[in-house]
């Protein structure tokens, strides 16, 4: 699969992925203590934000894996920057990545337009969410409330991640600075074939 | 001794924290994780040199998630029956939803423990070229990965210097929250579009320097797993075992 890869399109998706850890912190920091102290749900409805990164790549670079890779690699920066979350963070990253990935292969990696990048944030916001009910114990919680909890994590992921990875392709192709990458080879840039 | 776990070939410490957690989420009697987070809190402390305030600080957040979890868990507790043991403004809890409360708060934070005994014993760059060397990881995912971690000093300045550009501008500072969500695209886009260009000047000035990305048999700094690292390996899998064998005789 790395064959066809070029180190470029690599390094830009390991980029990618500080740049949000990043910008994650600035914009995130207020809401820390609130979110300790109302419980897991508190952290529902930013889940989008985690999987925005699969989307940009997926949007900018468009080969089978651009979706995995750069949350992978994402997490991977994460934990050597001392993340709390720790090690666990590379298998949800690869979990999440996985999700995004789906929606783009279900299409057969020809469609970019904007439902398919909200299907693809509601696809890492299931898998990721299948993975959190086993890992963080959903099973003990009531079902509505985990139902509750499933409803914002699928919103959050097609809305943040899917329109907002769709405004910022659409925001960075505006730029020129995406010439020599797949996303400007398409004549109607972000729209797809 | 007393720096084993620095010296443990990160893949190793890896893999045994990833199978810890996993197995962790089986359990859901208090006994388990309490006991499994402290035996790590003794092998932290009898087998690291680390600045304990600086991990108490760290810790705080989880253990204020932790809380968060306990109320959850005992509002929204799943209806699992058992006694009633108490009702609290109108809330009954049984005491089957008293032990997963309690569970999945020692979860959190035997989770958080074990993650920060990773982070305060584990070279990033180390870490990253053992990935390598021992997991297999292709070297141009590696190594791809080393100059986002290498630019990670130089992006937060370049998210200052666009700030302080946008701010001379006249762009007003955001008070609010939702002023500073809203104002997110404002800041990403620069950040962004600066590390498509730096991407595209890293890898350029890989590949002029002969880096091709195929696999390697010798490195210029090998890491290496010896018996050491089985031995530790061994002694977190017996604390595993001993507090998953304890919890299913006391969780009776």
């Amino acid at each position: 699969m790395l064959k066809s890869w070029k180190l470029k399109e690599i390094v830009l998706m390991s980029l990618f992925g500080v740049v949000f850890g990043i910008v994650y912190l600035v914009a995130i920091h207020f809401g820390n203590i609130w979110a300790g102290l109302i419980g897991p749900i508190a952290y529902e409805w930013m889940f989008g934000i985690w999987f925005i990164v699969s989307i940009l790549s997926m949007a900018i670079i468009r080969k089978p894996g651009a979706a995995v890779l750069p949350e992978t690699i994402a997490a991977i920066i994460e934990v050597m920057l001392g993340n709390a979350v720790g090690p666990r963070l590379i298998l949800s990253g690869v979990i999440q990545g996985l999700g995004a990935e789906a929606a783009f292969a279900a299409t057969r990696y020809r469609h970019f337009n904007l439902a398919v990048m909200m299907l693809a944030g509601a696809g890492a916001a299931v898998f990721s969410f299948v993975y959190g009910y086993f890992v963080s114990g959903y099973a003990a919680l009531d079902p509505s409330f985990v139902l509750l909890m499933f409803t914002l994590r699928v919103l959050s992921g097609a809305i943040i991640a899917g329109i907002g990875g769709k405004y910022l392709a659409d925001g960075l192709l505006a730029t020129g600075a995406l010439r020599g990458y797949a996303i400007s080879r398409t004549k109607q840039g972000g729209a797809g074939a | 001794m007393s720096r084993l776990l620095h010296d443990m070939n990160p893949s190793v410490k890896f893999i045994i924290v990833t199978v810890s957690m996993l197995t962790m989420a089986f359990f859901f009697n208090p006994w388990t994780p309490l006991l499994f987070w402290v035996g790590i809190l003794a092998l932290q402390f009898t087998m690291s040199r680390i600045n304990w305030k600086l991990w108490a600080l760290m810790m705080l957040p989880f253990t204020l998630g932790a809380v968060g979890y306990l109320w959850t868990t005992l509002v929204f507790g799943a209806d699992s029956g058992g006694e009633v043991i108490g009702s609290f403004a109108g809330i009954e809890v049984t005491d089957e939803q008293w032990a997963h409360a309690w569970s999945l708060t020692f979860r959190v934070m035997a989770f958080s423990t074990l993650s920060l005994l990773f982070a305060f014993t584990t070279n990033p760059v180390t870490f990253v070229m053992s990935l390598m060397q021992q997991l297999k990881v292709p070297p141009k995912i590696a190594y791809g990965t080393m100059v986002g971690y290498q630019f990670l000093p130089v992006l937060k300045d370049e998210l200052t210097q666009i700030r302080q550009a946008q701010r001379l501008r006249g762009v007003s500072q955001d008070r609010h929250w939702w002023q500073r969500v809203a104002g997110t695209r404002r800041l990403l886009i620069p950040m962004l579009a600066g590390a498509v260009r730096k991407a595209e000047r890293a890898a350029f000035a890989m590949e002029a320097r002969g880096f091709t990305g195929e696999r390697r048999k010798e490195f210029y700094r090998p890491v290496r797993v010896s018996g050491r690292d089985y031995v530790l390996a061994g002694v977190f899998l017996a604390v595993l075992a001993v507090s998953c064998a304890a919890g299913l005789i006391m969780g009776k």
